[in-house]
């Protein structure tokens, strides 16, 4: 499955938010059998390593076996946000 | 005499008082007015009002338009000012409006429900000058980290911590990013960050060095400012 981060906003940058948003994946994206996320980062402006951590280990607590993957983007705050996270992310 | 013929520049009597009109066609007029707007814009310091702010024990009220007393308002107003800087230096908007995001979402996320005085941050940015200014009047760093290293000796330390460890205040969550994406994304784009917290000062020049120093005042809470 594909989750188009810009469908929750161009600037993607608190934890409240980042919550926010992967309650509502939860309830309106992840419904049937899901083994694989890729997250597209089209259309997104900013991206913070607080959004974006706590959408991704709120989703690997919840589903300890999915495989997530992140496309690749040339947005710098994409790129520095994903490499900030990579410590607490070495599963992904 | 000819001033006045052209209607540039009459000179006008009443009592005592005497004064001036000019013609607003004038060039004049228009040097003056210029003039005016640049006094107001250098006396409107957004590092000494911030500083003003936080370090008061009954600070004056300052304007809405840079006071957040709410971690929403501060988003919308991020949000408006990443939007209206990306149209002058186009993608290091983003950068920007990441950096002040992770340092005022940091503000909230520490001080939600514990606030010592006044709740709220200080935002306030100057495109001209290229500064932004944020600041607030919260625990501070070193309370926040010693809840997670109860050891931590003094703000010196606790500013190490918090910029260049993957340590989170708010442990057992798993947190503690944003200060380190700060740090690599000062350093990357050669700005200048200055952050202040109990009587500890950190800087990182445009030359990308991390120094932790002495501060001769004690800033309770967090102030800082990112030039670019």
């Amino acid at each position: 499955m594909v989750v188009k981060l810009y469908k929750f906003g161009e600037m993607l940058i608190s934890r409240p938010s980042g919550r926010e948003a992967y309650l509502s994946a939860k309830a309106y994206l992840f419904t049937g059998k899901v083994g694989e996320i890729e997250f597209d980062f089209d259309g997104v402006k900013v991206l913070t390593p607080s959004w974006i951590d706590e959408f991704v280990s709120l989703l690997k607590s919840e589903y300890p076996s999915i495989k997530v993957t992140f496309r690749k983007s040339d947005n710098p705050t994409v790129i520095s946000s994903l490499k900030m996270i990579k410590p607490s992310a070495s599963s992904f | 005499m000819t001033l006045v013929k052209s209607d540039l520049f009459r000179r006008y009597n009443k009592g005592r008082l005497v004064y001036y009109k000019l013609n607003i066609k004038s060039p004049l007029y228009q040097a003056l007015k210029i003039l005016m707007k640049k006094n107001i814009s250098r006396n409107k310091d957004l590092i000494s009002e911030g500083f003003s702010w936080l370090t008061k024990s009954s600070p004056a009220k300052i304007s809405e338009s840079v006071y957040c007393q709410t971690s929403d308002i501060f988003r919308a107003r991020l949000e408006f000012f990443g939007n209206h800087l990306e149209k002058k230096v186009g993608t290091d908007a983003y950068l920007l409006t990441a950096i002040a995001g992770e340092i005022g979402n940091n503000s909230f996320d520490h001080n939600l429900g514990r606030w010592p005085g006044i709740p709220g941050i200080y935002f306030a940015y100057d495109e001209e000058k290229k500064i932004i200014a944020l600041a607030d009047r919260g625990q501070g760093i070193y309370k926040t980290i010693s809840r997670v290293v109860p050891k931590v000796k003094d703000d010196k330390e606790a500013l190490n911590i918090a910029f260049t460890k993957y340590i989170s205040g708010r442990s057992p969550e798993k947190r503690g990013n944003g200060l380190k994406f700060v740090v690599e994304n000062i350093r990357n784009k050669k700005w200048h960050l200055s952050f202040y917290s109990g009587r500890a000062r950190l800087t990182i020049n445009s030359k990308g060095l991390l120094e932790i120093e002495d501060f001769m005042r004690n800033i309770k809470g967090c102030f800082a400012v990112i030039r670019y």
